[in-house]
């Protein structure tokens, strides 16, 4: 073809089309071949996407208007609630077993296991390992199932972006 | 079509903005809504995940800077929406995220929303082995048809990262449909 053709070339292609062009095909190819299913089964209601549009609408609506708020109502309940308030303060305010204060033995571990569980103490990994001895352990110390290769895989292919970064060598 | 910018636009303005979110919810409920369903599996949570991310779209869009298509950024508040429906729901029960999908799985035998053959229930069931990432890029590529670039832009991974993460989910579910 001349090159003056070519110029005049009307045509243009989407960005990277070429680029992608070959993963594409593959992904194309792979899955006329494949075992697995084009389609999922799944189905929705009759006229479920024509009326959504309304159902949306009206969803909308009623998360925007403001509250009523029944005050009458309450009012019959403000002098129990004012009562049982008053009590509970009472109760509270009254020191039943006068003692010092809490020990750090009073606390259970129970209690203790909880709130590590429970509170994110924004420890560095070395600030855990300056009280903790890593000496004579052992990574299933700190796990309940054996670890398999198929797992670590998953694991690394979730968290790690660059597989290469790990520079993990080759032994096969 | 309506290009983007200018729905982007109609949707920030007052006068415009009812019109505009119209054409928007007509536009992309039902990808969004398939989206939303290969994650959640049931009708009916599907329905109340899409109606809360057209709502945080509504809500959000004066925030929206333009710096990723309105598409992906929908497709990526969906995704998270869905994501976190899921734990909620494993939080309220009380159990992993791999029993609550298991146990979603089963009630699809009964659902009268699922049609699917004993080949799409056992895709179901091994879709439900693999981990977040590698079934979110799966039901992307392989039924949503994305490009990997979008995929990337909606969730935030290289394109390298999305291949990988494609091409061993398909391995991985290739193994299960051929196992008895």
């Amino acid at each position: 073809m001349k090159r003056k053709n070519l110029d005049k070339n009307p045509f243009s292609t989407p960005k990277g089309y070429f680029d992608n062009l070959e993963d594409n095909l593959m992904d194309k190819l792979s899955k006329e071949t494949s075992r697995i299913p084009e389609n999922t089964g799944f189905t929705v209601p009759p006229s479920y996407f024509d009326n959504f549009q309304s159902k949306l609408n009206a969803k909308i609506k009623k998360e925007t208007e403001p509250k009523v708020i029944q005050l009458k109502s309450y009012k019959k309940f403000i002098g129990i609630a004012a009562s049982i308030a008053a009590l509970v303060l009472m109760a509270i305010g009254i020191d039943w077993n006068p003692k010092d204060g809490i020990e750090f033995t009073d606390l259970a571990n129970s209690d203790i296991e909880n709130y590590f569980e429970n509170h994110d103490l924004n420890l560095s990994v070395d600030e855990i390992a300056e009280v903790i001895p890593v000496d004579g352990m052992e990574i299933y110390d700190f796990m309940d199932t054996p670890m398999n290769e198929e797992n670590i895989l998953d694991y690394l292919n979730e968290n790690v972006e660059d597989l290469e970064e790990l520079n993990i060598e080759n032994n096969e | 079509m309506i290009a983007e910018e200018t729905l982007v636009k109609e949707l920030k303005s007052k006068d415009t903005q009812a019109h505009a979110f119209e054409v928007l919810v007509s536009t992309y409920k039902e990808r969004l809504y398939w989206h939303i369903r290969r994650i959640v599996l049931n009708h009916d949570d599907a329905d109340d995940v899409l109606q809360n991310t057209f709502i945080k779209v509504f809500r959000n869009i004066e925030g929206f800077k333009g710096d990723s298509k309105l598409f992906s950024w929908m497709y990526r508040i969906a995704t998270n929406e869905a994501l976190s429906f899921l734990k909620q729901k494993t939080k309220k029960l009380g159990i992993s995220d791999v029993d609550y999908q298991e146990k979603m799985v089963e009630n699809l035998q009964a659902d009268v929303y699922f049609e699917g053959d004993d080949i799409q229930l056992k895709l179901q069931k091994a879709i439900a082995t693999l981990p977040e990432k590698q079934k979110l890029v799966f039901n992307m590529k392989y039924f949503e048809d994305l490009k990997y670039e979008e995929i990337s832009e909606i969730l935030n991974i290289s394109v390298g990262g999305l291949k990988a993460s494609y091409h061993l989910a398909v391995k991985k579910l290739e193994n299960y449909l051929t196992q008895d």
